[in-house]
């Protein structure tokens, strides 16, 4: 059993990276669950054809505890959840990640037999508790999943930082690419200059903004698509992974000096 | 800035005091049920009724401003207030709670005003500055008098980062000398007609409690003999009515007990600059003991034979440092002294009375 926290950018495709990675792995016949952290609770959309669970939270708030309560099956048998949050502009969603995440209580599904536990992060790690799935007993590993874009980078290593005050393992960036030049080279530059690796990078593909538009995954709407096969050599190099390590952040500098050198 | 370790006075709890000192109603803290627990029922029974909006960890991740427009409802159909003071705490204020926005929507923004504090750190004359500034903002104080008291906080700050338990990063607590001793120390002076100087420098409410030991010694006097000069922050002028109150109830009673006071330092709430006031004023006259009480590290250091009343075991080893032959603490100063109009007993001024066979 993995668990495996993924971080980035705000937009950068966190989500859409998370539920096809989880349907694919799904379908190959292992157990995911897919823990959603964002409080604006669209991780797992597109695991229930764009219908919105009840939230970790919200069902807290009703006073629904109970594990079984709060964990949905969605598409291929994945399992989802949200965590929810409060509205834009009150309360503390930071605090709420750490009650949700208490409240779903780790050791009852960690007994479940899931062969990975995937959180989705939201984009930007403000406070403690954004860090929470990060932290001792929760993810394993942290995966980044960046653009070759400078923002996208910059972000990413704001991340490492995180990671590295933490000591907390990382296992690699995933790619998600917007076309630009040298992007993969770029990407892998990164990872190189912060002692990560390179999962895999996932090329710009209007299929997957298609499937979400109907609240789906690729998988679903595209059962026969190569980008699946993306996905799957995702998961299983995930899985598989060996070379998870505690990553060293680099300057703003070496950043703008390694993308200006791939133009 | 030195990190001290020393638990600190609390600015939130600061606040709360100096809503009571403004004579609000209802205090209204915005955070969990037990926030400022030992603080609130003090002041409820000194009059003033303190609630919390009772936060939970629900209320933390989506926030309680509808929780806090329905007690101030509340308690204005309950307690008919005029005056409502609404105070931040760590919880609510972390969290960004837009308190303002909800006072106003409560539809009491005519009788209630909002004292934006965050948080226990820094000092605690922070806490009591952010709600006068308040109180000006609603009405309840000119400038003039806000001016004065910020004045008054800050150099009370100042005097306890140079001579109180501010000074060192940790002050042990201590009980100070044997009660007994300092008693027949004084009295054995009295019988022997000598010349003591009594300086009541006191903190608002507390006085009413300090006052007992120029009380008890003056009475002690009038007994054995010696004599007293009285030096007392027990102006009728200047201040908050609640607190010129405070100083008239005891005037009254020195004066039904025959005490004449020689000199006024200043009101109840000048301790900072009062204690330099009584000092100027004794400096050159004929005395053998000084006997400090209240506030007795706002005292500049005499070469004289001095006592030191306290009201916190963490002033003893300051004020010994200072060259205190005595210090004494009178430990329940800040719990007996609310909701009263008289001066109550000291412990200090009981073993004087026993020893001077006084009742």
């Amino acid at each position: 059993m993995k668990q495996i926290a993924i971080y980035g950018k705000g937009g950068i495709g966190k989500s859409s990276i998370s539920s096809n990675l989880s349907v694919n792995l799904a379908s190959e016949g292992y157990e995911v669950l897919l823990i959603g952290c964002d409080p604006k609770s669209d991780s797992t959309i597109n695991l229930f054809g764009g219908r919105r669970i009840d939230t970790v939270l919200d069902l807290y708030k009703k006073g629904i505890t109970d594990p079984n309560k709060l964990i949905f099956d969605g598409y291929k048998g994945v399992k989802g959840v949200e965590v929810g949050g409060p509205a834009a502009g009150v309360g503390c969603a930071g605090r709420g990640i750490l009650v949700a995440l208490k409240t779903l209580n780790k050791d009852y599904y960690l007994e479940k037999g899931f062969d990975i536990v995937i959180y989705d992060v939201p984009g930007d790690v403000v406070c403690g508790g954004f860090a929470g799935p990060a932290r001792e007993g929760y993810a394993d590993e942290v995966y980044i999943v960046t653009s070759g874009e400078y923002l996208s980078i910059y972000a990413a290593n704001n991340i490492v930082k995180g990671l590295f005050n933490l000591n907390v393992k990382m296992g690699g960036i995933i790619g998600n690419m917007r076309n630009i030049v040298n992007e993969e080279q770029k990407i892998e530059s990164y990872a190189k200059e912060i002692g990560s690796q390179l999962i895999t990078a996932v090329e710009r593909n209007s299929k997957i903004h298609e499937s979400e538009i109907e609240g789906k995954t690729v998988l679903e709407k595209y059962p026969n698509d190569p980008l699946n096969l993306k996905f799957k050599e995702i998961g299983n190099k995930i899985l598989e992974n060996k070379k998870s390590k505690v990553p060293n952040p680099t300057t703003d500098e070496k950043i703008r000096s390694i993308l200006g050198g791939l133009y | 800035m030195m990190n001290i370790l020393t638990p600190r006075p609390n600015p939130i709890v600061a606040a709360l005091y100096t809503l009571r000192d403004l004579d609000v109603d209802v205090a209204v803290l915005h955070g969990p049920s037990g926030c400022g627990f030992r603080a609130a029922r003090l002041l409820e029974e000194d009059g003033m009724k303190v609630v919390t909006t009772s936060m939970s960890e629900e209320d933390l991740i989506f926030g309680a401003s509808d929780k806090l427009i329905e007690v101030l409802k509340e308690i204005d159909e309950l307690f008919s207030p005029k005056t409502i003071g609404v105070v931040g705490s760590c919880v609510s204020m972390i969290i960004g709670e837009n308190v303002k926005k909800a006072i106003i929507d409560s539809g009491l923004k005519d009788k209630a005003f909002f004292v934006e504090i965050h948080g226990c750190m820094g000092a605690n004359t922070r806490g009591a500055i952010e709600t006068l500034k308040a109180a000006m903002d609603f009405g309840l104080i000119d400038e003039n008098e806000f001016q004065r008291q910020e004045k008054m906080l800050l150099l009370a700050t100042e005097v306890e980062s140079n001579s109180g338990m501010a000074k060192s990063k940790y002050t042990r607590p201590s009980r100070g000398a044997d009660l007994r001793t300092v008693a027949e120390y004084i009295v054995n002076l009295l019988k022997d007609k000598k010349k003591i100087a009594v300086v009541l420098n006191a903190k608002k409410e507390t006085a009413y409690l300090f006052a007992d030991i120029p009380l008890a010694i003056n009475l002690a006097s009038k007994k054995y003999g010696g004599s007293i000069i009285n030096v007392c922050n027990l102006s009728k002028i200047v201040g908050l009515s609640r607190i010129k109150r405070y100083a008239g109830d005891i005037i009254n009673n020195y004066d039904s007990n025959g005490i004449t006071i020689d000199y006024i330092s200043g009101g109840l709430d000048e301790y900072p600059i009062a204690g330099k006031n009584a000092i100027e004023y004794l400096k050159d006259k004929d005395f053998d003991l000084l006997v400090a009480v209240g506030i007795p590290q706002a005292l500049p250091i005499l070469n004289k034979e001095s006592i030191a009343v306290t009201n916190g075991p963490r002033e003893v080893h300051p004020l010994e440092d200072a060259g205190y032959k005595y210090v004494t603490v009178e430990i329940a100063s800040h719990s007996t002294v609310m909701g009263i109009r008289d001066i109550v007993l000291s412990e200090l001024g009981e073993v004087i009375r026993d020893v001077a066979g006084i009742q």
